[in-house]
């Protein structure tokens, strides 16, 4: 799977409070959309588009554990979320909601925001093809790899009721 | 085998598993609050579409709502009480108290079982000798009901040893702020921490319990403590329910171990916008606040209610400053009663709350406007949690609130304790 767009970049030990704010969890998701991440810009709900690439740095999505903010980023249209770290929740909730992620040592250091960047997720290669440079993503569990494939976790669990 | 590796091979019915392993186990009981209890319900009906077959493990404690805000939030609650009555799951109404601390008092809590739950604090119920870990707030959370089951990759465990003795005006609950800082927000990311040595061995159970609680917030999957004769005796006194008890075997092997010696530390207190900002309470005092509340995943215990009558008895709080009190359960309202607490609060200026998660989220109350500051017992301090994200949130012991309520400012609380 091959997935390739601009990066937005943010900061260290972003919460999922200020991915989706806790008042706003119950609210549809095409309102929900266009405030993701908006503490930290504001531009970010308004100008990604489809395919975009998320890169964030260390332990991100961590606090309350809320499968919303993954599927908030989903639904922004962003194609991957690559992290320094992530949050195990956040990690969790993101391959069951069916949005790719990675993490990767280093990868804040090697993209600025705006760079063009492609991500390979089954060899786990990160380009930055603005800059040249790659690096290799830790290797995604082949169980988390089908929960991808199929779609999330209910979709996975839908197929493997059928095949038994 | 520890005993996190032994529970688990026993919920997937293998002889043995591995860190690294991923293994489909079987869940003895779902924690659902309030809000995400809403969103799990939606997911479980909307998407999941199965029948719910394993009612008997799932509970819903309305713990973020004592009393519903506005009507939206009535008729969520409306929803989720339909929900309850239709599928025949436990409920925990208005004013039962915090999740974890009903569901533990309820006996839904027990060594050797699996325990999950959409909030991340679930970790805590390692404390009694369990494997309870997180899920988030939706799908599969909603999967435990038609499934009885959840995946789970084995994590890699590090031991934690805590060893020697508080100095006075130190509790538990600092030594617990410290370790947070000590291990780093993500300084355990996916692993298992076993909270030991004799310091913890020590501590009754509700002490014991502020460890595997920060679990969460270092980043680790589950925390626990190994169940021995205060744990069997505390949960044998709350139900009759069947559990086998799960020890590690002698001598297995950790993937890190970090020793700690306490003996030498002082009040702590944490600042916004990290847990990992904490630091003695000398580098904070005089910092003002106009909020003080014992309350939280935390907060609230018997515990932190006595030290703060410990420090208030006889004396008043300032008058900027209100102080919130929210027992952390009916059984904690009903002992403080007892004990004749909640009159020497009462007395001192503070307020009490129904039992419920208090401010946490700020759902029900505690919001706060970007000038005001609290010191709490609560869990977390990260922005935007109680209101304005420019609203400050100071982490303390019982003993620091209820000495920084008395000045309207951060306080040590030692000198009212001689």
């Amino acid at each position: 799977m091959l997935i390739r767009g601009r990066c937005w970049k943010f900061g260290d030990n972003i919460p999922t409070d200020q991915i989706v704010r806790s008042d706003r969890v119950l609210l549809p998701m095409d309102e929900i959309v266009t405030h993701v991440l908006e503490n930290y810009n504001p531009d970010f709900a308004k100008s990604v588009h489809p395919g975009d690439i998320l890169v964030a740095g260390k332990h991100f999505g961590q606090s309350s554990g809320r499968a919303i903010a993954p599927k908030a980023i989903k639904a922004t249209g962003v194609g991957a979320v690559i992290v320094e770290y992530a949050a195990r929740l956040f990690y969790r909730n993101c391959f069951e909601i069916g949005l790719p992620i990675l993490e990767c040592t280093g990868i804040t250091e090697m993209v600025n925001e705006g760079d063009l960047l492609s991500v390979d997720l089954v060899k786990g290669v990160i380009r930055n093809e603005s800059t040249g440079d790659k690096c290799r993503a830790k290797p995604i569990d082949p169980f988390l790899m089908a929960m991808l494939d199929a779609g999330g976790l209910i979709a996975l669990a839908e197929n493997l009721s059928e095949q038994q | 085998m520890n005993l996190i590796e032994k529970i688990l091979a026993r919920a997937s019915g293998r002889k043995s598993v591995s860190p690294g392993d991923v293994v489909v186990a079987n869940v003895d009981t779902l924690l659902l609050h309030d809000l995400s209890g809403y969103l799990t319900a939606r997911v479980f009906e909307n998407e999941v579409k199965r029948p719910m077959r394993y009612p008997d493990r799932v509970v819903m404690v309305f713990d973020h709502h004592f009393s519903p805000p506005s009507e939206e939030r009535a008729q969520m609650l409306e929803e989720n009480r339909a929900f309850a009555r239709r599928h025949g799951i436990h409920l925990f109404d208005c004013g039962s108290g915090n999740i974890h601390h009903v569901g533990v008092r309820h006996g839904f809590v027990r060594p050797g079982t699996i325990v999950v739950g959409s909030d991340s604090h679930t970790p805590v119920h390692g404390t009694l000798g369990c494997f309870a870990a997180g899920l988030g707030n939706n799908s599969h959370a909603a999967m435990v009901m038609p499934f009885g089951k959840a995946w789970f990759r084995v994590p890699e465990t590090i031991q934690i040893k805590l060893y020697g003795s508080q100095r006075p005006g130190v509790v538990p609950r600092d030594v617990a702020l410290w370790l947070t800082g000590q291990i780093g927000e993500g300084g355990a990311v996916y692993k298992a921490l076993h909270f030991d040595g004799t310091f913890i061995k020590n501590l009754d159970v509700w002490d014991r319990w502020l460890f595997p609680l920060i679990t969460i917030d270092v980043g680790g999957k589950c925390g626990f403590i190994e169940p021995d004769e205060k744990t069997i005796d505390f949960v044998r006194r709350i139900t009759d329910r069947h559990f086998d008890v799960v020890h590690s075997d002698e001598g297995t092997d950790y993937a890190e171990v970090r020793e700690y010696d306490i003996s030498e530390l002082e009040p702590q207190v944490a600042a916004s916008p990290t847990l990992g900002n904490v630091k003695p309470v000398c580098e904070f005092v005089g910092k003002p606040i106009q909020w003080a509340e014992l309350g939280g995943h935390g907060g609230g215990r018997l515990e932190d209610i006595r030290q703060a009558a410990e420090i208030l008895k006889g004396r008043r709080i300032d008058p900027r400053v209100k102080f919130n009190i929210v027992p952390s359960s009916r059984q904690v309202f009903a002992e403080a009663l007892r004990e004749g607490l909640v009159d020497i609060l009462f007395e001192a200026g503070c307020t009490w709350f129904p039992p419920s998660t208090g401010s946490n989220q700020a759902i029900n109350m505690g919001a706060m406007a970007d000038t005001e500051a609290m010191i709490s017992t609560h869990a977390r301090n990260f922005p935007g949690r109680n209101g304005s994200p420019k609203a400050m949130m100071y982490l303390g012991s019982a003993y620091t609130v209820a000495a920084s309520a008395l000045n309207g400012q951060i306080t040590d609380p030692r000198q009212y304790l001689v």
